[in-house]
């Protein structure tokens, strides 16, 4: 497979953040320090997790609703699992789980809420829109049957480890989001099935013409965008010691715009994860700065969604040179 | 063939659907009927607000109903109109905006049902019954002179905002501000909002110690809130250098003012509250009509000193 060729445009979202990053320096001494930057990248951990596979999604031609009910179902489950175990009421069976158990039944429900997506976009024809549409709602109220609507919290050490700990002078969920962003971007751009996506979202008919099978490839594809909601489920968990029953509420709205800023295109073929990475980047340093310099909460909101509109603008400009 | 399958797939879902709804719904006239519209079940708050006023009713002999209005108005006026024509006897209310919520109140007193409203109060006086009002001013003051004494009236301090669409983060912050402006020694470093969630606290205390590195306290509007910003204060190593102020009497609170990790909350009641709302209303079905048009309950300060007194939501038993 050939390497592919750096092309300017590609490089455009990473301008932004990088005068982003320079004009929050200039404006405010607490931006550009360690801590502060480590602040930055743990909070952009979940949403990259979320992105990294709303990308893989969004470049086959679909679109993931259900990432942020799915995270929220997860997270529940693991904590619920880890701090109460698994009660069958009339077999009288009790079943108490590890932290290793708890986390992986959890990926598991992620895995299966993903497939469930994939078979009903791809047997039963729902577009990807309506069929995570449904999924939202469907996950949400798990989640609430699932928490009866309290949250699950004091969920001890062990477990907040994962969203608060340190590990050779870096916090875990930026050392989860390295290992998530690293395999994705082998996966899409040196093995077949990645290559595939790209070819599913630039011509779906030619890729069937051509023997791709794509339902497979589609279900796969959502599938993974489900178990990568779940670890974004397990940090957001960890991280506040805390499964909210609402969590993740709108996060598949962050997760498409990290996507859109990226440079991904929004019908499909065309993109990448580390354009994604960078979308993200840029809005949680939008988020982080716009706290530091304590901007109105009122502007903050026609501020991130200006900066929405003019990354993407910018994009086009460029691409249509 | 393909859409084939989709019909036959849907249709069998939808009839399942009907059957399943229908199978639940048998309308017996003998047994008298009691709603509960909620703004939101998404809040643990508001659950026990809604289930206790559901338990009540259930108590006092009535079938209970929630109705969770998912914090939109309009939501809420589908509920309504439902409720007016399934022949319910009264409607324990909790509004999801004072003046969005004006009509549909109108309209379901025009039906010759009561409504009567508990813990938010809707902009008219003539509608609604009675309203059993959580007085998240008044609570807010007796914070405000909490705050002042612990921090010896000088300071500085960051305030995290609930929504700020919301009736109730304004009167909070505003019986907070009405105390604690008086003291030109206690700066406000910065004002941010929450959104009256965890997370979101979390992820801007977070931020806001970047820039306020050395403030003494954090005033949120919530509990939820105070938990997150304590979770950051506690990651970045300030856990006893920075007091943390909630409102609203959650679980976890009150076990982290008895631990010393939060200084105070203002304990609301909505248990007392939603109870006697049921109670009221049933003594309205039995023919009463003296109500008071407003019931304040009052907002109570839990400080690590009387917090034995206190459980999640209410007083210890």
């Amino acid at each position: 497979m050939k390497k592919q060729k750096i092309d300017i445009s590609n490089l455009q979202p990473l301008i932004a953040l990088i005068l982003m990053a320079v004009a929050m320096t200039m404006m405010s001494d607490h931006f550009a320090t360690k801590d502060n930057l480590f602040n930055v990248a743990r909070q952009i951990s979940v949403n990259i997790c979320i992105s990294v596979g709303m990308t893989m999604v969004i470049l086959t031609g679909g679109i993931d609703l259900s990432v942020g009910s799915i995270l929220a179902f997860t997270g529940a489950v693991a904590a619920g699992l880890f701090k109460n175990g698994l009660e069958i009421e009339g077999m009288n069976l009790f079943v108490g789980t590890t932290l290793f158990g708890a986390i992986c039944i959890a990926l598991v429900v992620g895995v299966f809420l993903g497939w469930f997506n994939g078979l009903m976009i791809t047997k039963f024809k729902v577009p990807p829109f309506v069929a995570t549409l449904a999924m939202l709602t469907i996950a949400r109220g798990l989640t609430m049957l699932y928490t009866k609507g309290f949250p699950i919290t004091q969920l001890g050490g062990q477990f907040n480890y994962i969203g608060t700990g340190w590990f050779l002078g870096m916090p875990m969920p930026v050392w989860i989001s390295i290992v998530v962003i690293s395999v994705s971007v082998f996966f899409m751009n040196k093995t077949r099935t990645g290559r595939y996506i790209y070819a599913i979202g630039g011509n779906e008919r030619a890729a069937i013409l051509s023997g791709i099978k794509v339902n497979k490839v589609k279900l796969f594809v959502y599938m993974i965008a489900g178990a990568l909601a779940g670890i974004g489920g397990l940090l957001v968990t960890a991280r506040l010691d805390s499964a909210q029953p609402n969590a993740g509420m709108g996060y598949e709205l962050d997760s498409i715009a990290a996507v859109v800023i990226g440079g991904t295109s929004l019908s499909g073929g065309k993109g990448s994860i580390i354009g994604t990475v960078i979308g993200a980047g840029i809005i949680g340093v939008l988020n982080n700065g716009l706290v530091l310099l304590n901007v109105s909460p009122f502007w903050q909101q026609v501020i991130k969604g200006l900066v929405i509109l003019l990354a993407v603008i910018i994009d086009k400009i460029q691409k249509e040179k | 063939m393909k859409s084939k399958h989709v019909q036959q797939f849907t249709s069998i879902l939808l009839i399942g659907m009907v059957l399943f709804s229908c199978s639940s719904d048998k309308s017996d006239k003998s047994i008298k009927k009691m709603a509960v519209v909620i703004s939101t079940m998404n809040n643990p708050w508001f659950v026990v607000l809604g289930e206790t006023a559901k338990q009540r009713a259930e108590e006092l002999g009535y079938q209970a109903v929630i109705f969770d209005s998912q914090n939109n108005p309009s939501k809420e006026t589908e509920h309504f109109d439902n409720i007016i024509v399934s022949g319910f006897k009264a409607i324990l209310f909790n509004p999801t905006d004072a003046k969005g919520s004006v009509a549909n109140v109108r309209a379901a007193k025009q039906a010759g049902i009561p409504v009567f409203c508990m813990d938010r109060e809707i902009d008219a006086n003539d509608v609604a019954v009675s309203q059993i009002l959580s007085d998240n001013y008044s609570g807010c003051v007796r914070l405000g002179q909490y705050f002042v004494t612990m921090l010896d009236g000088k300071g500085s301090y960051v305030e995290l905002l609930g929504l700020v669409g919301d009736n109730n983060t304004w009167n909070r912050s505003q019986g907070f501000h009405s105390v604690v402006d008086n003291y030109p020694d206690l700066k406000m470093a910065a004002q941010q909002t929450g959104e009256f969630d965890r997370n979101k606290a979390m992820e801007v205390m977070e931020s806001m110690l970047q820039a306020h590195p050395k403030i003494d306290a954090v005033f949120c509007g919530n509990d939820a809130m105070a938990m997150g910003a304590y979770q950051a204060v506690n990651a970045a190593g300030k856990a006893d250098k920075i007091m943390i102020f909630g409102f609203d009497g959650a679980a976890d609170v009150i076990d982290a003012i008895r631990d010393g990790k939060i200084k105070a909350t203002g304990m609301q009641f909505p248990k007392t509250m939603a109870k006697t709302a049921a109670e009221f209303a049933d003594r309205y079905v039995h023919g009463e009509r003296n109500f008071e048009k407003k019931v304040p309950v009052a907002v109570e300060l839990v400080t690590k000193e009387n917090v034995s007194q206190y459980a999640a939501y209410g007083r210890a038993n």
